[in-house]
């Protein structure tokens, strides 16, 4: 940041960046609209974006990926396509043209398609190697056809470990449910992807590894560490609003960020995150569940220290903000004590 | 339902199945022709719902229902010979209804129906025929003129306007006691008006004058909606108006035989406002007719019981004391007492209604609008001789600034202005029944009225400034408009605070213009000062002027003390030790401290040196 946007000792951070982000805020409520027809990923945009955030939800509700592909690959079609590939998952259920199951004995066959298993290069004895894996489960190849037997007795248990090996992954990386291919401005493919796993990601080969994108705060929190949680929440929240064209300085959102971020976990802002955990009584009462804070006040024996500026508002004493900061540093009986050295 | 194999067509009589039929379509038609025969009532109203596959058939009460022409083969049902023998009054509306030439449709049944706006557009799908065009409007928007001319948004606001417009609301207004009523002293038909305005008998309490209007700016006084009004033409009666209000009140009875007096109050009585407050009311405690009464008089002298029973003193019942419950007239009104009415209610109760009436006269502020959705505020009140005026020495009521039109493109405005001019100098009412005649007949019409008086045929006028008299470089259109003049006026919102009553709670400020109020400076208003650091503002806005208090803290245990005016010491509730200091506090903090040790926690403030 430049030197001259340095901002004053007891400037009101804060609120200037609760209204820089809420003014323009009003302005996009319900107001979200969708580019149609473009093959693309789902993601949420608008408020609910911006409330998903801001709230610490553990998963966001359309997790996504930006992936670029390393130089190998990027300028090639056919080679970015096997990196496509290798990283959506593929399920059983997505191979198959069709299966009988048995669910008094156990038994499911499988018809292997033809078609889907040269598509994405899988053979049936992968298939079944991987499916013999599955906890309570056995698997055998023969021919087009693949013969599974469960270990469970009763019809229930079976119908659910029938469902698991449908939906189980036997190619790609798990998590990530649809990839889209899409070039920039350079002609290079890159690929964008519904479902986030990061780790599972960088062990494909042909990406580039320092430029993976995750809209995923919490895994990118458990992957990367939370200075890269604080630059994706202030980025997102950014990009979110930029995209219902309105701008916001970055200072605010690094603000919001910063302050989600600083203890080194992620916090709501609200009830449970940080104005849950402010230092007064008097603050956290003046916001939600006064009652509450007040009663576990009394039983801890709290003392608040009128530092903040709900408090001093509240009792009618001056704020420490803003020209409220500045204070004698002698007072006027002290000053006649010192004695001139004339 | 639909589903099953047998496409059955489910009938309903009022929302209840009665059966089921195989053509629904067919079904619905034949019980069409009988209603129609006059062998089913008129009232059934029958719907065939292709979606569904249903009949819906209505008979019950409750449906808007509204009346076209049969239209059967092509042709309308409403034949010349029928026309030649309504107009001969030989035959009427009833019997059309009864022959199965008109009939009611609802709102089911007009789904199944293709209604022609006029006799030329039928086609040989079309099953009706609209009476008039004009009843695709309700009939508020009717009432008005050219409203086909304007944006489809501009009539509920045109409607709106009108609901606020002051006139004759009743012809016998002097008997009545309406708690706010308001009343234009000369009240006028619009030279331009319609069918609709006509049939509903609105010339008989009409709601605005004719003002002569130029569409012209000056000097940025009639900008964003505002109007610039002829000083003269408002001392000659032009938008003035007369405001009532009627206070009341009645001499309740209570449990245990007390009861209130309507009297003048002793000095004795409890919130005695004082002698000059009750110095208008006459000997029986109400004010005499034609007194002029101002904020804070007293208009109903009323002693009331206590409101809780006393205790029994040694000598029995002591002397009964009363307490004030007078009406006075409201903060910021004055008046001239147009009426006292003394009555009593069926449960024998004394009741007493007195009338204010107070004139208002057109000044800065008072809202304006025309039947066009035109709405403007009263910006200046300008001198006639310096107002704009023609050769003819016709100078305008009004001047409306050119940019209130294009935006909101309400067109029948200009037409009405030119309509107006052209009935005035005819002196004749002009018809502006919507879709009666297309614009450029009515341009052509009115314009050659102009032009046979020695007019602009499009109704621009060369205009002279009145403070220079130099001749204006441009044409300005001039016209007649309709104008209302609506019950917002300055004079019942002014309100003004810089001291004033404190709610007893919180010692705060009080809120809302009957009880003297502030303005809020409400969260967000607060946020702005800590945003810009404004701290001492801030103090000053939440603390100086508004609640401060100062309290007394013990040192010792940090509670809240009193300060005893006996002994002259500060005193402290739980040590009785005089160690206090005086804090300087808002009261909303006090009483919090008092609510916390409500709930049985004690907090304790405790005290640095600064």
């Amino acid at each position: 940041m430049a030197k001259d946007m340095k901002v004053a000792r007891g400037e009101a951070v804060g609120v200037v960046a609760a209204q820089s982000i809420g003014e323009p805020g009003t302005q996009m409520v319900l107001r979200s609209f969708h580019s149609a027809g473009i093959a693309s990923v789902i993601t949420t945009t608008g408020l609910p974006r911006i409330i998903e955030i801001v709230d610490a939800r553990k998963k966001p509700k359309f997790p996504m990926m930006e992936i670029r592909l390393d130089k190998s690959t990027s300028k090639s079609y056919e080679k970015a396509k096997e990196v496509w590939k290798r990283i959506e998952e593929v399920k059983v259920s997505g191979v198959i043209d069709g299966f009988e199951e048995n669910l008094k004995s156990g038994t499911m066959a499988l018809h292997l398609s033809k078609e889907k298993t040269a598509q994405h290069g899988i053979t049936g004895r992968t298939i079944a190697s991987r499916l013999s894996k599955l906890e309570g489960v056995s698997a055998d190849q023969d021919g087009d056809e693949i013969r599974v037997k469960v270990k469970d007795k009763d019809t229930k248990s079976i119908r659910t470990r029938f469902v698991k090996v449908l939906n189980s992954v036997i190619a790609g990386v798990p998590g990530i449910q649809k990839v889209v291919m899409q070039t920039n401005d350079n002609n290079e493919f890159y690929l964008t992807t519904s479902g986030s796993n990061i780790e599972g990601v960088l062990s494909v080969d042909g990406i580039e590894k320092d430029e993976v994108y995750s809209n995923d705060i919490f895994e990118v929190l458990r992957v990367y560490g939370i200075e890269a949680a604080r630059n994706l929440i202030a980025n997102e929240l950014q990009k979110t609003i930029n995209e219902e064209g309105i701008t916001v300085g970055f200072r605010h959102l690094g603000l919001v960020a910063d302050a989600m971020t600083h203890t080194g976990v992620i916090k709501s802002v609200g009830r449970h995150g940080i104005a849950g955990e402010k230092e007064s009584v008097f603050a956290r009462a003046a916001y939600e569940e006064t009652v509450k804070h007040f009663t576990n006040a009394s039983v801890f024996g709290e003392t608040d220290m009128l530092k903040g500026v709900a408090e001093n508002i509240l009792i009618g004493k001056q704020i420490g903000v803003g020209t409220g900061r500045v204070h004698l540093a002698i007072k006027k009986e002290e000053l006649k004590k010192i004695k001139r050295k004339d | 339902m639909a589903k099953s194999a047998d496409t059955k067509c489910y009938v309903y009589l009022d929302g209840r199945i009665i059966g089921a039929v195989k053509d629904g379509s067919a079904f619905a038609k034949e019980i069409r022709k009988n209603r129609r025969a006059g062998l089913i009532s008129g009232e059934v109203n029958v719907a065939f719902i292709r979606k569904l596959n249903e009949v819906h058939i209505n008979a019950d009460r409750g449906r808007a229902r509204k009346p076209y022409i049969i239209v059967e083969h092509g042709k309308s049902k409403l034949t010349d010979e029928l026309k030649q023998k309504l107009a001969n009054k030989e035959i009427d509306f009833n019997y059309m209804i009864r022959r199965g030439v008109i009939e009611y449709l609802d709102a089911e049944e007009e789904e199944n129906a293709l209604a022609a706006l006029e006799e030329s557009e039928i086609t040989p799908k079309t099953t009706h025929l609209e009476i008039d065009p004009a009843s695709i409007f309700g009939l508020t928007v009717n009432a008005s003129v050219f409203m086909e001319f304007n944006s489809v948004g501009r009539h509920s606001i045109a409607l709106n306007f009108s609901k606020q417009s002051q006139g004759l609301y009743a012809i016998n207004f002097n008997s009545r006691y309406d708690p706010r009523a308001f009343l234009l002293y000369y009240p006028q038909i619009p030279i331009v008006n319609s069918l609709a305005y006509r049939t509903l008998g609105l010339s008989r309490h009409p709601s605005g004058q004719n003002f002569v209007v130029a569409l012209s700016t000056y000097y940025g006084y009639n900008m964003k909606d505002a109007v610039v009004l002829n000083k003269s033409a408002v001392d000659r009666g032009l938008g003035r108006s007369i405001f009532y209000r009627t206070y009341g009140d009645e001499e309740r009875r209570y449990p245990g035989g007390q009861q209130d007096h309507l009297r003048i109050p002793p000095a004795t009585t409890d919130g005695y406002l004082g002698e000059h407050a009750y110095a208008k009311l006459s000997d029986d405690g109400i004010v005499e007719v034609g007194t002029q009464v101002d904020e804070g008089d007293v208009l109903i002298g009323k002693v009331s019981p206590p409101r809780f029973l006393e205790e029994q003193t040694s000598f029995g019942v002591g002397e009964e004391k009363s307490r004030d419950n007078s009406v006075s007239l409201r903060a910021g009104e004055e008046g001239v007492v147009d009426d006292v009415m003394l009555s009593e209610t069926t449960g024998a109760t004394k009741i007493v209604k007195v009338r204010i009436r107070s004139v208002k006269i057109p000044e800065v502020g008072d809202k304006f609008a025309s039947r066009q959705a035109q709405k403007g505020v009263v910006a200046l009140i300008l001198n006639q001789e310096d107002m704009p005026f023609s050769k003819d020495g016709i100078v305008p009521d009004l001047l409306l600034n050119p940019h209130s039109l294009p935006s909101r493109m309400t067109m029948g405005h200009m037409l009405e202005m030119l309509g107006a001019k052209a009935g005035s100098l005819q002196g004749t009412y002009i018809d502006g029944t919507p879709f009666s005649k297309r614009g450029s007949e009515r341009i052509n019409e009115y314009g050659h009225v102009l032009e046979g008086y020695g007019f602009d045929r499009f109704g621009d006028e060369e205009l002279y400034d009145g403070r220079s008299g130099r001749k204006f470089n441009a044409k300005i259109f001039t016209g007649v408009v309709y104008y209302n003049k609506l019950l917002h006026m300055v004079s019942l919102k002014l309100q003004v605070r810089s001291r004033g009553p404190v709610q007893i709670l919180t010692h705060q400020p009080t809120e809302g213009k009957p009880r003297r109020g502030g303005l809020k400076f409400g969260e967000m208003e607060r946020d702005a000062l800590v945003g810009h650091g404004a701290s001492l503002s801030l103090k000053e806005r939440m603390l100086d002027q508004s609640d401060k208090a100062e309290i007394w803290i013990c040192k010792n245990d940090g509670d809240v003390g009193y300060y005893d005016y006996i002994k002259n010491v500060p005193v402290c509730q739980l040590c009785r030790g005089n160690n206090l200091e005086r804090v300087e506090i808002s009261y909303a903090f006090k009483l919090l401290l008092d609510e916390i040790k409500s709930m049985h926690i004690l907090p304790k403030v405790l005290l640095k040196s600064e």
